[in-house]
This record gives C-alpha cells, structure tokens and sequence, in this order.
C-alpha cells in the first residue's frame, strides 16, 4: 500500500499506478498457502491446550462441583481455593511431595546419567549390549514400569525384600514398602530414575562425543588428572545440555502422575500423592473440581517459571532462528 | 595387573548398570513363564523350573488383554495418522517462513511440551461430554492430538531444515509450485523424518494414561495401561497375569526402540522432549 505514493513522489505520474487491490491481492496470494498449513496444527493447539487452559484458571476461582460442571452456575469465590490449597494439610503436603520427590528424581537421574554416559564414552568391549541394556527401560511405558516395580517391591513375594534379606538385611523379612510415606518414595524415585535415566545417559553420551579429543589430551599433557579434566575441560562444554537435560527433567518429574497413581495409591492417608495426582483426585474423585483447578493451577505456575528459563536458554543458544 | 586396576572397575560399574536397567524386564518375562507356586513362593527361583506359556493365551483371552491391545492399538494408530496429517505443513512452514510470528508460534509449540495434562483435563472432560463422545475411542485420539502434534511440528521441522532449500529453488525454476516442490522434492527427502515422527505420535497414544483413565467408561473400550491399573489396584493382584500383559505391551515398544534407535536419540535430542 505505501508503495503507491511513493511511485507518485518519483514522478512516474505516466506510468500505471499499481492498484492497492492487486497489491493486497498478492499478499493474500503469498500468505494463503503457509496459513492454510498451519491452520489445523493452530486451531488443535487453541482448542485441546489454549481453551482448556483458561477454562482450568476461571474455574480455580469458583467452586464448581460436579452439578455445576456439567450444567454451569457456579459463583466466584475468588482466591478461596488458593487459600484452601496451602491450608488444607493433605493439599500442602502434596506440593511439598512434588518439589522434594521431584527434585530427587531430578539429582538421580542426572547423577546416574552422567556415570553411564562417560562409562559408554570409554568405548568398552560390549559397547553395543550396554547401549542397548541401557536403552530398554526407557521402552517400557511407566503403567507397566509402575506394574514391574511394584510386584518387585512386594511385601511378601518381591524379589527385593527377598535380596536384602539374604544379604543380611533381616529387617526387610516382609517389610511393606508400600505403607508409609518415605518408603514408598523410594520404591518410586527408583521406578522413575530407572526410567529416566536412559534419555539422559544417551542425551549427554552424544554431547560428548562432540567433545574434541585434542582438547582432552592438551588437558592432560599440561598434567590435569582424569577428575581436573572432567571439571575444568567435559563439564563446562557440555554445560547447555545439562542446563537443558536438567530443565527437562525437572519439569518431567514435577507433573509425574502414573507411577505415582499406580503406586501410591495404598499409602495411608494417601501421604505419598504428589500435586498431579491430588489435583485429580480432588476434582474426579471428590467432585471439588474448582479445587482441583487451583491445585493445577500451582502446579501449572511452577512448571511455567522453568518452561521460561528453559525457553530464555535455548533462545540465547540460538537453536529458534 | 595393571589393566585390571585401569580398565576392570569400568566393567564392573557397567555390568551393574545393565543388571540395574535389565534385571526389571528379565524378572517380568520369567515370573510370566512360572507357574503359580513359584510366583508365590518367599524363595523365588531365578529360573523358571518348568516354563510355561499358558499365562499368554489365559490373558489375551478371559483377561480380555487382546480387546485392549487392539483397543490401544486403534487409538495409537488413530492419533498418528491424523497428528501426521496436521503436523507436516505446519512443521514445513515453521522451518522455510523465518519471520517475528515464526519465533512466537515456536515457543508456543515448545511450551504445550511442558503442561502437565492434569490443567486440561477437566475443561477436556466436559468438552467431550458435551459432544457426546465419553467413551468413544475418538475422545483419546482428539485430545492425544493435544500434545502429539506439538511434540511432531518441533521434530518435523528439525527434519524439514536439514534439507537445503536449494533443491526446492531449482524445482521451482524448473517450473514446479510451491506446493509442487512440496510434494516432490521435500516429501520424499523428509521421508525418514516422517517415520521417526510417526513411531513418536504413535508412542504417545499408546502409552497414555491419564486421559483414557477420564474418559473411558466401559471395560470395552480400555485401552492396555487402564487394563493394567485394573490389574494391579486389585488387593489380590495376579501377578503372573500383570507380567504377561506388561510383556505383551512393552514388547512392540522394545523393538521400535531397539531398531530406530539412533534416530530416535536424534529426533528426541531435537526437539529434547522425552516420553
């Protein structure tokens, strides 16, 4: 559109004039195609995750139950239910649950990744089994990971107890792992790590081998030691994929609800739900789904600050363009 | 002597790391083949005495296990076939178009990544109950739809930009369309980007839980993870019958992952999304 005056400025008053319609005619023209392409992909994003979204935020501040829900007319009670949330006992304690449990399966994981990614980085002989050994719990999808675990922790007849028993351990004759809070997190944190693990061996495995060898062996000809050249040469060019892995990782464990569904569930007092896994229960079981929205919508607000950071991060790594 | 200081302590660590990761999958597979009294047995046998297959055909069939493989089976397959439908032109425009919106709409895909399914599901639920579709196996693929094209647009478009935008250039001067050059020149060079992206949406349906525990309400229509919740809820959990089903439904997984694994390492890596 600004073209034309500008065409009339030059003193080109002979020539045709480019109509403005024929103009706006070839911008439809040109944006027609990559609109119509994204249309689809926009308008399920809006709808399934965009839409829900905000339907979850406007009713964590009313008190919808489960007339309500179905056939509407719920009141505005503003923050009550974020008050509910840290004021009710089991509600608090479930977020404690999500920020401790997770950030334990985040230090695991990680922990554990790294050894198995420099084990893998040493090319031993059998290189190939263990990469594939390693590679196989992350196949096994968490309902039936969750199902393996716990007949492995079995109070009775669980191959766990039945190991620590014969390795001296006579207190575990029959201990029940799945009755008190902190030992039921273990046996979870365990499932989870034995999940995760994996991706992040195989993740980091692949940064380092993107690490030159000359830098390696400059390091240690100048008389690093192994540790010296871990910290000072592995550690700092791997940090973007570790600062990444561990953002994953830590949102991944922060919104775990299978495992902890499945696993859970007979914990006394349900002391071992974590905030996924409560928010459910409080909408869909106990039919609080204005409740149940604020609890989602915590959850929602932690796992956003660190989706931002993630996203600052590899913006700045310039991998968007 | 020296080797074994040296080199003997890494085998050792990676021979405990591989019992570690295998050890869960080998004890499922051989309490599957036990029969009852050495499954319930407070000295359990590292080996079957006497293996036995009659778990597998006693599942599939009364643990009516084979209508929820095929249940699964629908529902994974549905939401594949249309996330890849939708998910291929826009991952195609995210990766040629580099304007401001591109950036926004990248992150926007990048973000629904990260939301833990228990914000949707309420506003889902009503939504489905009100079309009427509670229970329908097109309630799960709809709302897989949710997260699965998401996670195939950001994989997509890693694939789509690895293939130099030269050669759609020339089959454009060669007087090919836009839509043209689409068609013959990216389709074909994405085709392995295609595949992996289709293992990937495929996964996600067919691992899901959360939603098909909300929608689904028959035992006809559940999908293998339900069926195992079932399972294992029960006080009197058969374990032979639980092992046997986590066989059957972590096999197929097992072998995609086995067989494609480098490039699903790469796609994941890309878009650093794990399942």
């Amino acid at each position: 559109m600004s073209m034309a005056p500008a065409a009339v400025q030059a003193g080109r008053r002979t020539a045709p004039r480019p109509p403005a319609m024929m103009i706006a005619r070839r911008a439809v023209n040109r944006l027609t195609l990559p609109v119509l392409l994204l249309l689809p992909a926009l308008i399920i994003i809006a709808g399934l995750v965009g839409y829900p979204l905000v339907r979850t935020v406007y009713l964590s501040f009313t008190d919808t139950g489960l007339g309500e829900l179905i056939y509407g007319g719920s009141t505005w009670v503003g923050l009550e239910n974020f008050r509910e949330v840290f004021a009710d006992e089991h509600l608090r304690a479930s977020l404690v649950n999500t920020v401790v449990f997770g950030t334990a399966c985040v230090v695991g994981t990680m922990v554990l990744g790294f050894a198995v990614a420099l084990l893998l980085n040493q090319r031993l002989k059998g290189n190939l089994f263990f990469g594939v050994a390693v590679l196989l719990p992350w196949a096994v999808p968490a309902l039936a990971a969750s199902a393996i675990w716990k007949w492995l922790f079995d109070a009775r007849y669980g191959f766990v107890n039945w190991a620590l028993v014969n390795l001296g351990f006579e207190g575990f004759a029959d201990y029940a792992w799945f009755a008190g809070r902190w030992s039921a997190f273990v046996a979870i944190f365990i499932t989870v790590v034995w999940q995760s693990f994996p991706f992040v061996a195989l993740a980091l495995l692949a940064g380092l081998q993107t690490i030159p060898k000359e830098m390696l062996q400059a390091a240690a000809v100048d008389g690093a030691g192994a540790w010296q050249r871990f910290r000072l040469v592995t550690l700092p060019l791997l940090r973007p994929i570790v600062a990444v892995l561990v953002i994953f990782s830590t949102i991944w464990d922060f919104k775990i609800f299978d495992q902890i569904y499945v696993m859970a569930a007979g914990v006394p007092d349900r002391s071992a739900d974590t905030a996924a896994v409560a928010a459910y229960r409080e909408g869909f079981a106990l039919s609080h789904y204005g409740l149940g929205s604020a609890v989602a919508v915590v959850l929602f607000l932690i796992l956003l600050a660190f989706s931002l950071v993630y996203v600052k991060l590899i913006g700045r790594e310039g991998e968007l363009g | 002597m020296r080797w074994v200081l040296k080199r003997g302590w890494m085998y050792a660590a990676m021979a405990l790391v591989a019992l570690f990761a295998l050890f869960p999958i080998y004890w499922i597979v051989i309490t599957s083949l036990k029969p009852r009294s050495e499954i319930y047995t407070r000295t359990p046998d590292l080996w079957p005495s006497d293996p036995q297959w009659d778990q597998y055909p006693r599942v599939l069939g009364e643990g009516h296990v084979g209508r929820a493989l095929m249940n699964s089976l629908i529902v994974a397959s549905g939401t594949m076939v249309i996330c890849l439908l939708v998910s291929a032109g826009a991952a195609y425009v995210l990766a040629r178009y580099r304007v401001r919106i591109t950036r926004i709409l990248l992150i926007l895909v990048l973000m629904t990544q990260m939301f833990p399914l228990v914000v949707l599901v309420i506003p889902l639920f009503v939504t489905m109950r009100k079309a009427g579709l509670l229970g329908t196996y097109w309630s799960l693929i709809i709302t897989y739809l949710a997260f699965s094209v998401p996670l195939a647009i950001w994989v997509m478009r890693g694939f789509v930009m690895s293939i130099p935008e030269e050669l759609e250039h020339a089959a454009r001067i060669d007087g090919a369309t836009r839509i043209g050059a689409m068609w013959r020149v990216v389709l074909p060079l994405a085709a392995p980007g295609l595949a992996v992206t289709a293992v990937l949406s495929f996964l996600e349906g067919w691992k899901e839980f959360l939603l098909a525990l909300t929608f689904i309400n028959s035992e006809e229509r559940k999908t293998t993870p339900l069926v195992l919740q079932t399972f294992v809820g029960r006080g009197d959990t058969d374990w032979g019958a639980v092992m046997a089903t986590s066989v059957l439904y972590t096999l197929p997984v097992a072998v995609v992952f086995v067989l494609a694994r480098k490039h699903l390492m790469t796609a994941r890596t890309a878009g650093a999304v794990k399942g």
